[in-house]
């Protein structure tokens, strides 16, 4: 099992890779959309890199839980229900859903996701 | 101009990977005064070749039923230009699959050297472009014959494949209604 | 140039940047192969627009020596959008860096306002002679380079 370190760079090689942007702005706190200028495309590439990188395979509601996010039952008028942070957290147990919590507005979730969060999800599919 | 930029299928193994072969000729209209005294094929029309090498490799895993595009160049180096009477080999590796898309690695070689490398993306389209396969069954039946892949293909276990039964299909339905 | 992809180019800065534009008109032949059922510009020549409009500007800048400059990499290059017949794809490419025979540009192609694709692309330049001297091919090579460049201009 690799050490954090080693998965942070990695990912962090992935990172530069996929998004052409430099290693230094590719910090642990960086969000991947409005830091490092991530659009959908470009998580096909990463989450290919990914694969690639780890040995592991990357299914994409693992990721991006799009079948949450647009389903009735836990959305109401653009915000995710108590019942639909609920299944969030038990989708991606990796995620640091704190500061969605306050004002859980389902077009904010994409923006959410940290180099962080990328590292922590690797590391729960290696352990 | 047509658009094709593939000439002939060498290999295809479902699912896995394809090899094609593209000829450069001083007659193809790219080549026109691309640089009077210099002809040579232009690269974006190689990543186009290597677009269609692996996107065939791709959407023949539905049947050709699905909309593939080129959605990302993540990136394409080229060594050196070629020229009329050069011979392209595109090999095409298909790396990942999801839903949405697909990653391929791609070389090209000229005479047994490596002329370009290439990493793409394709996005498989959803239905808000549209239910039906952009290309007529028929008409890229008849083409992919003519490139040789259901000559060529293989599974994986080296079995050949059949030609999809509903572009057969396609092309019987056209053929019955424009008797002699 | 019978491939050339641009219509105009609206200014050129050598050393600094290019703007050109190319409208995708319904009657250009290989539409009928892309796709049958839904016509759109290939990806492939969106990168090719924005390769030519680097190419022009990378010459005006180097004082038309180098009788080849070509694609040599390209990267992150991204297909937000299609370009449908009838719509205009506007070019930018700026110089992010240069050395002694290459050119580093960012080069994006927008319609209405917004960008359908984008990407980094280095370009080569290289004497056709072999030696640092140019040859009649490197020097012919740049008379036919100039004056398309200044026939686009000046639409």
């Amino acid at each position: 099992m690799p050490s954090s370190e080693e998965i942070f760079q990695k990912v962090q090689a992935a990172l530069v890779d996929a998004l052409g942007v430099e290693e230094d702005e590719v910090t642990p706190e960086a969000t991947m959309v409005g830091d490092l200028g991530a659009e959908s495309i470009d998580f096909l590439d990463i989450v290919f890199k990914l694969e690639k990188a780890f040995g592991i395979n990357i299914p994409r509601e693992e990721l991006f839980p799009d079948d949450i996010l647009t389903n009735a039952s836990y959305v109401k008028d653009g915000k995710v229900t108590e019942q639909g942070i609920s299944e969030l957290k038990a989708r991606l147990p990796w995620a640091n859903l704190t500061n969605f919590e306050q004002n859980p507005r389902v077009q904010d979730f994409g923006n959410l996701l940290t180099v962080n969060d990328l590292c922590r999800y690797v590391a729960t599919k290696l352990g | 101009m047509r658009w094709f930029w593939i000439d002939r299928f060498e290999k295809f193994v479902v699912g896995k990977e394809a090899v094609t072969i593209k000829n450069v000729t001083l007659a193809e209209e790219p080549l026109d005064d691309y640089l009077p005294g210099h002809p040579h094929y232009p690269h974006s029309l190689i990543v186009e070749g290597m677009a269609q090498t692996g996107g065939l490799l791709l959407s023949q895993m539905e049947q050709f039923l699905q909309r593939v595009v080129l959605a990302k160049v993540t990136k394409a180096d080229f060594f050196f230009v070629a020229q009329p009477g050069d011979q392209l080999r595109l090999t095409a590796k298909l790396l990942g699959r999801q839903a949405e898309g697909a990653f391929v690695e791609g070389t090209v070689e000229i005479d047994g050297k490596k002329q370009a490398e290439m990493e793409l993306t394709f996005a498989i389209l959803d239905e808000s472009f549209g239910k039906e396969p952009f290309f007529i069954p028929r008409d890229l039946l008849r083409i992919l014959r003519a490139m040789r892949l259901f000559e060529v293909a293989r599974t994986e276990a080296g079995e050949r494949i059949e030609e999809p039964q509903h572009m057969l299909d396609d092309e019987q339905a056209y053929l019955a209604s424009h008797p002699f | 140039m019978r491939f050339c992809q641009l219509d105009q180019i609206t200014l050129l800065e050598p050393g600094v940047q290019i703007k050109a534009v190319r409208k995708l008109r319904a009657d250009e032949d290989y539409l009928r192969d892309h796709f049958p059922r839904f016509e759109v510009m290939p990806g492939v020549l969106m990168l090719e627009a924005l390769t030519q409009a680097a190419i022009f500007l990378a010459r005006a800048t180097e004082g038309y020596k180098n009788g080849l400059i070509y694609l040599e990499s390209a990267k992150n290059v991204k297909f937000a959008d299609f370009v449908q017949p009838g719509e205009t794809l506007s070019i930018s490419v700026e110089i992010i860096k240069r050395t002694e025979n290459t050119t580093l540009v960012k080069a994006s192609g927008s319609k209405e306002d917004s960008v359908a694709v984008s990407g980094r692309l280095l370009l080569k330049h290289q004497m056709l002679s072999g030696t640092v001297e140019p040859s009649t091919t490197d020097v012919h090579a740049n008379v036919f380079m100039k004056q398309i460049t200044d026939r686009l201009l000046k639409v």
